[in-house]
């Protein structure tokens, strides 16, 4: 199967100096019956001493104080990865009915129940075609356009906008997914020929976490590579961070994946 | 009798207690109001046999209870073979996702843990709730004892009770057991906090350091404590008084600013103790209540010592039933509510009410459980001078080090209104001291 190289960069630019920022970054691949990593390296501008982890989920964090004053704080990861089975993964934990109920920023809402109460399922034999059926159905009724949600956005409130990006196609179709008594998860991570991280679901079916990628509609292909997964986006957020003074910020993300031949 | 000398001194020990700043501070609408905790004088006297009884009880319920916190943060068991339905687990606001696989050290989960029970008038003790997340409440009877041992030491020659002096040192022993090294700490967030008093005196009485967020710091996975002159000393075990929530910024409530920046890091690679562990809710949730005696039957393989107050969850249809045609005899709980929020009696609804809340009931019928009103026992209280009768509770102290021990004493709290059965201070009681003799 492929293997895939993979840039991940942000760039954060801070108005003042910032003169104390704790920070928790997730963008190193998780390790697992699906990915071989095959060699990973990090890097943090200013230089600063960090720790390494994993959370709750399993997902792969370093995290650290920066207590230098800076202005620009910059993350990198970059390396290999082997994609060893594209669309699967095994069941490792015990934790799936924790992806059953509604939490953050997947909550029904008067919208999305009416939404999921007109489909009709009764063609579909088993889970994975009720994710195909309902993943079909979200990509014609909702709108890939940028710059209308932001980070904040929740599933209930992208779903009355009608448009967003595939962190919102995630939260809806997670939240969906979950009031058909599906076990559903979010994605994040990076995928060829996308300027910036990528969000996409997994969905518990027959035992197994088959993934789904909304905002494309279809399935995940082995050209994907997966960072973290959690309940919503703030569970395996790429970055969070606490910092005193800096004023107003801007990012710029970019993020490069190719194939190795 | 001996009591009555010790009545006389009723006002100048409130007035003591006044001065040590043993007062609640509560919001009332949006407005923070410190009140006086009001002590009585008369105790709760409770006899050396039937206390034993109740030692044994509770010893049990919080060896379940923690065998349970750690079952549910791992391997999930009770859940898998069928005891407890998950949606009691992952819906409860008390699971925290945060906490799955991560082990506090020697497996303790809830250090301290505060059980409220009432002695109902047939001469059984019933269990209402378990407060596993931030207990208060053992310094009010520790202080109210020394200033009465003050004021009439005569009256403590007479009756041969358990000295409650040492729950400091039970305190200190659960800290240290769970130490890996370095400083003990006890976090408060300040003193606009309603349980300040007993943050400080705690800290005076087990010798550990008072600290606010801002005095700590985690660096490389080690949590440390700065002290004025800037010097970093490490720490080892925190008894912090503030929620989960508001714990670690960078895990949970990003809004925090009474928090400490990744020590819930540090509490994951096992560098500091923190207690409670986060994560206890899921247990001491009023709908996981249901389930403690089948808890002690599961784990321990022993049946209840103390019972649990009849109990329905309108979750399972025949509870429901009961619930709807028993309605005017049963007391209505919200499941994420406490401090006596959130508590309705079936009886004093008026109609529309009634209907009103059966409705919400049958939307969201996990989101409440249902009681048998206890006719609990009165105990006296002077009021203005006359004694009379009020309802009264007791929140017991379980503390956890290599083995359980409970606390012989407890606070012992009353309403202050007739026929009022609502006792917590968030709500205007008042406090007795809680007397155990010995043989």
């Amino acid at each position: 199967m492929a293997v895939l190289h993979f840039e991940y960069k942000m760039e954060i630019q801070y108005e003042e100096h910032v003169g104390r920022c704790y920070f928790t970054i997730k963008c190193i691949p998780r390790e697992n019956a699906r990915q071989h990593l095959l060699g990973t390296e990090l890097s943090i501008l200013p230089e600063t001493a960090y720790s390494q982890g994993e959370d709750s989920f399993g997902n792969r964090q370093i995290y650290g104080c920066e207590t230098e004053p800076h202005k620009r704080f910059v993350f990198q990861s970059t390396g290999d990865v082997e994609i060893l089975q594209a669309d699967y993964e095994e069941t490792e934990d015990e934790m799936t009915g924790l992806f059953r109920v509604p939490h953050g920023k997947c909550v029904p809402s008067p919208g999305l129940s009416e939404y999921y109460r007109s489909q009709n399922f009764s063609s579909c034999k088993n889970h994975f075609e009720i994710c195909m059926e309902l993943m079909h159905r979200l990509y014609q009724d909702f709108s890939y356009v940028p710059g209308i949600t932001q980070v904040g956005t929740t599933a209930a409130e992208a779903w009355e906008l009608g448009r967003g990006v595939c962190q919102d196609y995630a939260h809806i179709y997670i939240t969906l997914l979950r009031m058909a008594g599906i076990p559903a998860r979010y994605v994040c991570g990076l995928i060829i020929g996308e300027g910036a991280s990528h969000a996409w679901a997994e969905a518990l079916c027959g035992g197994r976490w088959v993934a789904f990628d909304p905002t494309n509609d279809c399935q995940v292909l082995d050209h994907y590579i997966k960072l973290g997964h959690g309940r919503d986006a703030a569970d395996c957020a790429i970055n969070r961070g606490l910092m005193w003074n800096g004023g107003a910020q801007s990012q710029k993300i970019s993020v490069l994946v190719e194939k190795r031949e | 009798m001996e009591q009555l000398e010790l009545l006389k001194h009723a006002d100048k020990i409130n007035e003591l207690l006044a001065r040590y700043g043993v007062k609640f501070g509560i919001y009332k609408n949006n407005v923070f109001k410190e009140q006086l905790f009001p002590f009585d004088s008369i105790p709760r006297i409770i006899g050396h046999e039937e206390f034993s009884h109740l030692e044994k009880g509770l010893k049990q319920r919080v060896m379940a209870l923690n065998l349970f916190l750690k079952d549910i943060y791992g391997k999930k068991q009770i859940v898998k073979d069928g005891i407890v339905p998950e949606d009691f687990i992952f819906a409860s606001s008390g699971y925290m996702a945060e906490c799955e696989g991560v082990v506090p050290a020697k497996d303790i989960y809830s250090h301290i843990s505060g059980i409220d029970l009432v002695k109902g008038k047939d001469g059984n003790w019933y269990i209402l709730e378990d407060n596993l997340r931030v207990p208060s409440g053992a310094s009010y009877p520790m202080i109210a004892r020394d200033l009465c041992r003050r004021s009439s030491p005569g009256t403590f020659h007479n009756y041969r009770l358990e000295d409650n002096r040492n729950y400091a040192d039970l305190l200190r022993r659960a800290m240290d057991y769970v130490n890996p090294g370095g400083h003990t700490v006890i976090l408060t967030p300040g003193r606009y906090n309603a349980a300040y008093f007993e943050h400080s005196y705690l800290a005076e009485k087990t010798g550990a350091h008072l600290a606010t967020g801002s005095e700590l710091v985690a660096e490389n996975d080690i949590l440390y404590y700065i002290s004025s002159d800037g010097t970093r000393e490490r720490v080892g075990a925190v008894y912090r008084r503030i929620s989960d929530e508001y714990l670690d910024p960078m895990v949970f409530n990003p809004e925090s600013l009474i928090g400490i920046p990744h020590i819930y890091e540090v509490f994951r690679k096992g560098n500091v103790a923190l207690i409670n562990a986060p994560g206890n809710g899921v247990a001491d949730d009023k709908g996981i209540y249901y389930f403690v005696p089948k808890m002690i039957q599961y784990y321990l393989d022993e049946e209840p010592i103390l019972c649990n107050a009849p109990t329905y969850l309108p979750f399972y249809e025949e509870d429901m039933k009961y619930v709807l045609s028993h309605f005017d005899d049963l007391v209505l709980k919200d499941v994420a509510e406490a401090g006596g929020y959130g508590v309705v009696f079936g009886s004093s609804m008026t109609k529309q009410q009634k209907q009103d809340f059966i409705g919400l009931l049958q939307s969201e019928p996990r989101r409440f459980i249902a009681q048998e009103v206890i006719d609990f026992q009165d105990l006296d209280i002077v009021d203005h001078g006359e004694i009379v009768p009020r309802k009264a509770d007791l929140r017991a102290f379980v503390v956890m080090a290599e083995e359980p021990f409970v606390w012989k004493s407890g606070l012992t709290r009353f309403s202050r209104n007739t026929d009022s059965f609502i006792v917590n201070s968030s709500q205007g009681g008042g406090f007795k001291d809680t007397w155990v003799l010995y043989q």
